[in-house]
């Protein structure tokens, strides 16, 4: 599969990453495409250990995959990549009209959001909350003690009482802590 | 600079491999890619073709859209580079700068820099006014650089790469600085398995073995060594040799190992060090430094431990709000995605499980409904319990020490009643802290209140035990003077009666010298009190490394292995697996730590061996604690500072400053060892290096300083400086909790308004403050040129919609304006007709650059307040 230089400007454009980054991960690309035919199965990404050590990897690996597909092409990758691209300095000034890059933080949190929002009713429900926690802790906590974790978390989110976090109580929540920083792969760099 | 040409090299290969690949294609396309901004019948053609091209690629199923898109955004591509040239300042990237692209830039700095001329005419208000006219000045000093010829241009790269380095090195020397944290990642570790008040433990006793360091440094440096190197050698007189009678043994293990034989006749005690007023050919004052640093120990230790505990209290009063969403955080933010190793993950994964554990104590802590008259009760009643035992245990240790004495002095006592003190004690010790815990129970407090109250009782038992240690000791030493009156005589007969017997024979030769083994010699209580000291620390390190290795791993060992043949469960069972005993540890680390101070002036090689302990104890403790033990049934978060700790130290402290000053005040140091001997008090040596060493004067102004008529009113006024600095830090105290109020109060006032009014912006009410109803003429205008000058292409003919709606959403028109663009978008909806309808006001064709003055201020009107 060489899907060649094309895909890279154009994605290079989607992305506003660098053309070297491109190139570099055009090759991590290729490196993981064990079936070389230039697009990439869920085992693939199974390699990359970022995500293979993440509890939510799997959710993250879905977010790869368009509705219904089991194969991603190099856009499709970089696209979604492009998410965990750290924010630079002079790219803050600017984010003031217009469509905001990938990496801008409202796309970062909507992004995470879909990971926690499983049945895409645009809300975190206290089931899904659970299944995360679960992920993220394991048999080490109690179910009991997950479900008043669940709650409080809710308790602490939710503003209008319909016991569930939108996204704009996600965003709330968020609106201190560094997405920017926490939601950044090093390896683009 | 690696990383670079990594970067590089990779480049270089995948645009070979395209080369190869797609030979020709490849270039046409690139080329193509940089023109793309120039026209838009270019790109229409463009859009044709490269489907054709496309059909070679079996991925891409070729959509007309999809291609269409790539053009744009290829566009926007090179765009975007220009703004972000110093995310990618490589020499690549500046080539990619068409023409057309450097003169669009150098457009823009240019009005950028109309922009900053004209600012001042400009209707806003003044922040406005400054955060626009720094974004224009930042984009120009970027850009401008870029753009020039030559030698600008290379500066500009030049210093692109300098910022890129300096970003890295700084990233580079964090890494560093964290890596140099003694123990740092086995402390995280520990931390991410047991929580956090067992890794406060662990911090404490880094932050002991710092201080010890110092202290450690001071003495060697300052005392053993220079001793060592200039001082007499051993054998050259009395105190420096071991005595005729104990020679024959002074080498055996036992002797060594009870701190006796060569070991006592070594610079590690007080005893070796001579009383001559300098030494060797730097004429170090031994004997004054020696005091000296005796002093220092307490007065460092004293200033760290104060320093560190306001340090920490001031740590504890930053971050106190925003405990709103504790979980949300846990649950939203807690992984690290930046974590690509198992092992890290491993730790972040225990290190989650903890931090929710933690965060559940608090919740039910905080959430805990109950009979709150029989949580005081039951309270009062563990504390009457426990004072009880303290008591019982405080009357227990009195008698003892009392029998003890009358032991001692009756011949013939059995081995327990010699005994009988230490016996006790280590009972009390033993049964005394599980006890208390049981009583704890009652209490029901928060884990890290509790660990609080448990710190504190043991402190109080363990009291006890310094106390008998000290009456043992001040008995020891009033003996010890005793023998020396005695001893001090027999040594003048027995030296005047070598000299008498050597005259008799020979009148004239000077009497041989006195083997300096053979004189006889005083008891030299200070290195009795040095060795007492020596001894005690050094089988407390052995009992507690003794007890870890038992108690701990030989047990988990038992547990873990006889588990599969035994009749019960012994994981879940009885045994089980021992929990890290914390207040245990911290006292341990407090006590040892008291009686290194006061054992330190006697002994100066103790803080050596204490360091070493503390070294030891680290990596021991840190392998116990992630082999052997299990976390704690209720994990909880300690307090955000280790204050408690440190103030069990400050008492500590004091307490052990107590005896030393004691025996330097007010006993007589031994007159044939030690810096002192010879002189009445040990602090005499200060009178003395005064008058001999300094001018007259200075001994005249000590003597005046040394006045109580002036130490006195010294300490009021300290005393006053006291109250007046505590008044000063509670009124800050105060308003600083008001201004917190006051914040909270504030902020809930804006979210109540930002619901009711949610479509009020500042720019809305900008113009409301400008449009006043009689001006409001003079200042449309004004406005619609602001707007003008702003953003051209928003006025771009309407016939042209589709580009112009391509251009606008693409991300290249944003990349464009952005920078430059103050006006959010709302402004547009708030007031749509004025500004696609509106004809140019005449007054926009006015030049820009007219003089600031009277004329700007006719877009106001009036001044506006």
């Amino acid at each position: 599969g060489n899907i060649g230089m094309l895909i890279c400007v154009s994605v290079v454009s989607f992305t506003s990453v660098s053309h070297s980054q491109i190139t570099r991960l055009y090759s991590r690309f290729t490196s993981l495409d064990k079936g070389e035919n230039g697009t990439l199965s869920r085992e693939d990404f199974q390699r990359i250990p970022e995500l293979a050590i993440n509890p939510l990897g799997d959710r993250i690996i879905n977010a790869f995959f368009p509705e219904g597909e089991d194969q991603v092409n190099f856009r499709g990758f970089m696209r979604t990549l492009a998410h965990f691209r750290p924010i630079e300095d002079n790219e803050k000034s600017k984010d003031q009209n217009g469509p905001e890059p990938l990496n801008s933080r409202s796309n970062k949190l909507h992004f995470a959001f879909r990971l926690y929002d499983l049945d895409k009713d645009d809300k975190i429900s206290r089931d899904e909350l659970l299944q995360v926690l679960r992920m993220m802790v394991g048999v080490n906590i109690s179910d009991e003690q997950l479900g008043s974790i669940a709650d409080r978390t809710i308790q602490e989110a939710d503003q209008d009482g319909d016991s569930a976090i939108s996204f704009a109580e996600f965003v709330k929540v968020l609106e201190k802590v560094d997405v920017e920083q926490k939601m950044s792969i090093r390896f683009l760099h | 600079d690696e990383e670079e040409e990594e970067e590089g090299k990779e480049e270089d290969g995948c645009s070979q491999q395209n080369r190869v690949s797609r030979g020709k294609n490849y270039q046409r396309e690139n080329s193509n890619g940089k023109k793309a901004g120039e026209e838009g019948s270019r790109q229409r053609e463009r859009g044709k073709k490269a489907p054709t091209k496309d059909q070679e690629e079996t991925e891409n199923k070729g959509k007309k859209t999809n291609k269409k898109e790539t053009v744009e955004d290829s566009q926007q591509k090179t765009d975007r580079k220009n703004s972000t040239t110093s995310a990618s300042s490589n020499s690549s990237d500046e080539e990619s700068l068409s023409e057309e692209e450097l003169a669009m830039l150098m457009e823009q700095v240019e009005q950028k820099k109309k922009l900053i001329s004209t600012m001042r005419n400009k209707p806003w208000k003044m922040v406005k006014k400054l955060s626009v006219l720094r974004e224009a000045q930042a984009f120009v000093e970027k850009f401008e650089g870029a753009l020039g010829k030559g030698k600008g241009k290379k500066l500009y790269a030049y210093k692109m790469m300098m910022a890129k380095k300096w970003v890295k090195f700084k990233r580079d020397f964090d890494n560093f600085k964290t890596q140099c944290i003694p123990w740092e990642m086995k402390i995280k570790e520990v931390e991410s398995h047991f929580g956090s008040s067992v890794a406060s433990y662990f911090i404490f006793l880094r932050w002991m073995y710092g201080v010890n360091l110092v202290l450690f440094g001071l003495i060697f440096g300052l005392v053993i060594i220079p001793e060592v190197l200039m001082g007499m050698p051993y054998g050259s007189m009395p105190r420096k040799t071991v005595p005729r009678a104990e020679q024959a043994t002074a080498m055996d293990f036992s002797v060594l190992w009870d701190f006796e034989g060569y070991i006592k006749y070594s610079a590690l005690f007080y005893g070796y060090y001579n009383n001559q007023r300098t030494i060797g050919w730097l004429k170090y004052r031994l004997p004054m430094a020696y005091f000296m640093v005796g002093i220092s120990i307490f007065g460092y230790s004293l200033m760290v431990v104060i320093r560190s505990m306001a340090r920490n209290a001031n740590e504890s009063t930053a971050d106190g709000d925003d405990n709103n969403f504790i979980f949300s955080w846990k649950m939203f933010t807690s992984w690290d995605y930046l974590i690509g190793n198992p092992e890290t993950a491993d730790n972040k994964f225990a290190s989650i499980t903890t931090s929710f554990k933690e965060s559940i104590v608090d919740e039910q802590e905080s959430n805990k409904d109950e009979n709150i008259h029989l949580r005081r009760f039951l309270r009062v009643l563990a504390n009457i319990l426990i004072i009880c035992c303290l008591c019982g245990s405080g009357y227990l240790i009195y008698f003892v020490v009392k029998r003890s004495q009358t032991f001692s002095k009756m011949q013939n006592v059995g081995w327990y009643e010699r005994n009988e003190v230490e016996i006790v004690m280590s009972l009390l010790g033993m049964f005394c802290p599980p006890l208390f815990e049981t009583i704890a129970a009652l209490e029901n407090y928060h884990p890290r209140i509790g660990l609080k109250w448990q710190l504190g009782r043991i402190f109080a038992l363990f009291l006890g035990n310094l106390y008998t240690f000290l009456l043992a000791l001040m008995d020891d030493v009033n003996e010890k003077l005793a023998e020396e009156d005695v001893v001090k005589n027999i040594t003048h007969w027995t030296l005047l009666g070598h000299h008498n017997s050597s005259v008799g024979n020979d009148s004239t030769a000077t009497p041989p010298p006195l083997d300096p083994a053979d004189v006889p010699r005083g008891p030299c209580w200070e290195t009795t009190v040095g060795i007492e000291f020596v001894r005690l620390t050094v089988s407390d390190i052995l009992v507690t490394f003794i007890t870890i290795l038992v108690g701990d791993f030989i047990r988990a060992c038992f547990v873990r292995f006889v588990n599969y043949c035994w009749c019960w469960d012994l994981e879940a069972g009885f045994p089980s697996y021992a929990e890290f005993d914390i207040s245990g540890n911290v006292l341990g680390l407090v006590f040892n730590q008291g009686m290194i101070w006061m054992g330190s002036f006697y002994a100066p090689g103790l803080v050596g061996i204490n360091v070493l302990r503390l070294l030891t104890s680290m990596y021991f403790q840190c392998w116990a604690v992630m082999t052997s033990n299990v976390p704690h049934e209720r994990v909880f978060k300690a307090s955000k500072s280790n204050n408690f700790y440190m103030g069990l130290l400050l008492l500590i402290l004091f307490l052990s400053l107590l005896p030393v000053a004691y025996t330097i005040m007010s006993l007589p140091p031994s007159f044939d060892c030690g810096p002192f001997s010879g002189k009445k008090r040990m602090y005499d040596v200060i009178q003395e290096t005064i008058e001999l060493d300094f001018p007259l004067f200075v001994a005249k102004i000590f003597s005046y300083v040394a006045n109580p008529g002036l130490i006195i009113p010294a300490i009021l006024l300290m005393v006053l400086a006291i109250y007046y600095l505590t008044a000063v830090a509670e009124a800050y105290q105060r308003a600083n909790a008001e201004l917190k109020k006051k914040m909270q109060l504030q902020r809930e006032e804006e979210k109540n308004k930002r619901n009711t009014k949610t479509s009020t912006n500042p720019m809305m009410e900008d113009l409301e403050d400008l449009l006043t109803p009689s001006t409001k003429s003079e200042s449309h205008p004004k406005q619609a040129e602001d707007k003008k000058t702003e953003c051209p292409p928003r006025t771009s003919p309407v016939g042209k919609q589709g580009k112009a709606a391509a251009l606008e959403s693409s991300p290249m028109a944003r990349g464009r304006e952005a920078a430059f663009t103050p006006l959010p978008p709302h402004v547009f909806m708030t007031q749509p007709p004025m500004l696609h309808v509106r004809v140019p006001y005449p007054g926009q064709l006015r030049p820009w650059g007219y003089p600031p003055g009277p004329v700007p201020r006719m877009g106001r009107g009036q001044p506006y307040y």
